[in-house]
């Protein structure tokens, strides 16, 4: 496999099989350094499976991983560069929030106590209660915390919004793209929560079934559907013939999204009809493209939260 | 290196686990057994065993630290092998404090006559035949055994669930009773009680080191593959 300074991360034929399951399949891509990377999936896809695994928090079946062109595994040189809190993280006993970010500062050399200190305020989180009687959206927020704090080279966000609501949500988004526009890093975020994400990540990777299903630029994806606005007479003029996946109507006004990109002939007889082209989902434009399997496999909104 | 001590200290930044809870355990176990001997009336040296308590607290520790400080280790990028070093150091820190403790212990009661009521709690003339030393060296690695069979224990639970561990210490079980079979079937009984007599506390301390070593490998060797 060759190594590139800029992909800080290669799979090559991952597979991950559990007694019963297989939880990744013959997976194989790479993560270029200093980007924020969606990966998208639903619950049980394979996500957390495979960010272990890069951590060398759990072991590969068979196939190939390389995190700064070295194996993982018992590796401290690779990796004390990352850091993944994962989604359901246990804490030692008896800890508190406070312990946790002290016990974290021994570990991540660029550990920043000033925007640690800083998130406790913005999640409001109760630093001196026991970790174990947080509520679901504070222990996420203590993950989150550890995760952008650490500034790790490699930063996983395994589900981090799970029981936040959606003023802190918003905060999440806003500290990670203000923090890694003063500290560029490469952040992988797994999410189902797709449209929430698609302004942040610059790359999607849906895996559904352990399976990669897309691996792209957030904006090749988007420019892979477009959503024509307008006159509904005029719009299904405009779309006969054209795969829709998507449609909204509001009085005489129709929403209609097409799959393919617009020539710009199209976008001519667009603009010669007075029609506009709007913000396409991700979300749904993704939902769509993975329901092309045989089975539905489509990510869904509202994952059962665990 | 540099992150093994830095497991080590993460141990200790919530004091409550390896300072305060072994403290009340001493402090309590001490204090009952004093009023234990005042309530005895008798003159005759009065020997109690609750010195034991704080030891198998450390059994309770190595649990924890692997169930609980393990996933978290993880979380902190530390490796598998910087935690076991790490974890076993703590202990052995914790037991080092703990062995301080009963030795001084034991030289007060021995100043105080067991303190003015021939009460022994920290002095049991079996554990100090060979001297203060002898003592504490026994302690240590009681104290450090305990720790590793916890954490043994709790790894073969964390990597192959409740029947795997029961599995392994029924198995444990059967090779112990199967030595019993051999000792009679060789009608050696006579000899391994002599032999028992004999070793004291010294030889039990040296073979309780040779378990604790080969366990501590075994320990290693289960800890390389478990997921936190």
């Amino acid at each position: 496999m060759t190594t590139s300074p800029d992909l800080v991360v290669q799979v090559d034929h991952l597979t991950k099989r559990y007694r019963e399951t297989l939880a990744v399949d013959d997976v194989s891509f790479s993560i270029e350094k200093d980007k924020i990377y969606g990966l998208l999936g639903r619950n049980g896809a394979g996500k957390t499976t495979v960010m272990s695994i890069l951590t060398a928090q759990n072991f590969a079946t068979s196939g190939d991983v390389r995190v700064f062109g070295e194996q993982p595994y018992e590796n401290a040189r690779v990796l004390g560069r990352m850091c993944f809190v994962r989604e359901s993280q246990k804490y030692p006993d008896d800890a508190t929030p406070t312990h946790a970010f002290a016990m974290a500062r021994l570990f991540f050399p660029r550990w920043d106590q000033k925007l640690a200190d800083r998130l406790i305020e913005d999640f409001q989180l109760p630093p001196k209660k026991r970790i174990k009687k947080l509520s679901r959206g504070q222990l996420s927020a203590v993950g989150v915390i550890i995760g952008l704090a650490s500034r790790a080279e490699i930063t996983f966000f395994d589900e981090p919004y799970l029981g936040l609501d959606a003023v802190a949500r918003q905060i999440f988004y806003d500290r990670l793209l203000e923090d890694y526009t003063l500290h560029p890093r490469t952040v992988i975020l797994s999410s189902h929560l797709i449209d929430e994400v698609a302004n942040l990540i610059e790359k999607v990777i849906v895996i559904d079934r352990g399976r990669i299903i897309m691996d792209d630029d957030t904006d090749a994806v988007r420019d892979r559907a477009a959503s024509i606005v307008g006159d509904t007479a005029i719009v299904e003029a405009f779309v006969a013939g054209r795969e829709v996946i998507h449609r909204e109507s509001l009085g005489r006004v129709s929403s209609v999204t097409v799959l393919g990109a617009l020539s710009p002939e199209d976008r001519r007889r667009l603009a010669a009809a007075g029609l506009e082209v709007g913000p396409v989902s991700l979300q749904q434009l993704i939902v769509r493209t993975t329901q092309h399997s045989p089975s539905d496999t489509a990510i869904t909104t509202e994952g059962a939260v665990r | 290196m540099n992150r093994t001590l830095s497991v080590i200290r993460m141990q200790f930044v919530n004091r409550q686990t390896y300072v305060w809870i072994p403290l009340i355990i001493l402090a309590g176990s001490f204090v009952l057994s004093l009023l234990i001997f005042a309530l005895i009336p008798t003159d005759a040296p009065k020997y109690g065993g609750a010195a034991q308590a704080p030891l198998w607290y450390l059994l309770a520790v190595g649990i924890q630290a692997m169930t609980m400080s393990f996933p978290f280790s993880q979380a902190m990028s530390v490796t598998r092998r910087e935690f076991y070093v790490g974890a076993l150091l703590t202990a052995g820190i914790a037991a080092l404090v703990l062995v301080a403790v009963y030795v001084l212990g034991g030289f007060v009661e021995q100043l105080t006559g067991g303190w003015g009521m021939n009460g022994w709690y920290f002095y049991l003339p079996w554990i100090w035949e060979a001297g203060p030393l002898g003592a504490g060296l026994f302690y240590f690695v009681m104290a450090v055994l305990l720790f590793i069979i916890g954490f043994w224990s709790a790894t073969i639970y964390k990597r192959f669930g409740g029947v795997g561990l029961t599995i392994v210490l029924v198995g444990i079980g059967l090779a112990l009773v199967g030595l019993l079979w051999l000792v009679g079937r060789m009608d050696a009984w006579g000899f391994v009680w002599e032999w028992l007599m004999s070793a004291g506390a010294m030889g039990l301390t040296a073979w309780a080191a040779v378990v604790a070593v080969l366990l501590a490998g075994i320990a290693f060797l289960t800890l390389r593959r478990t997921v936190p």
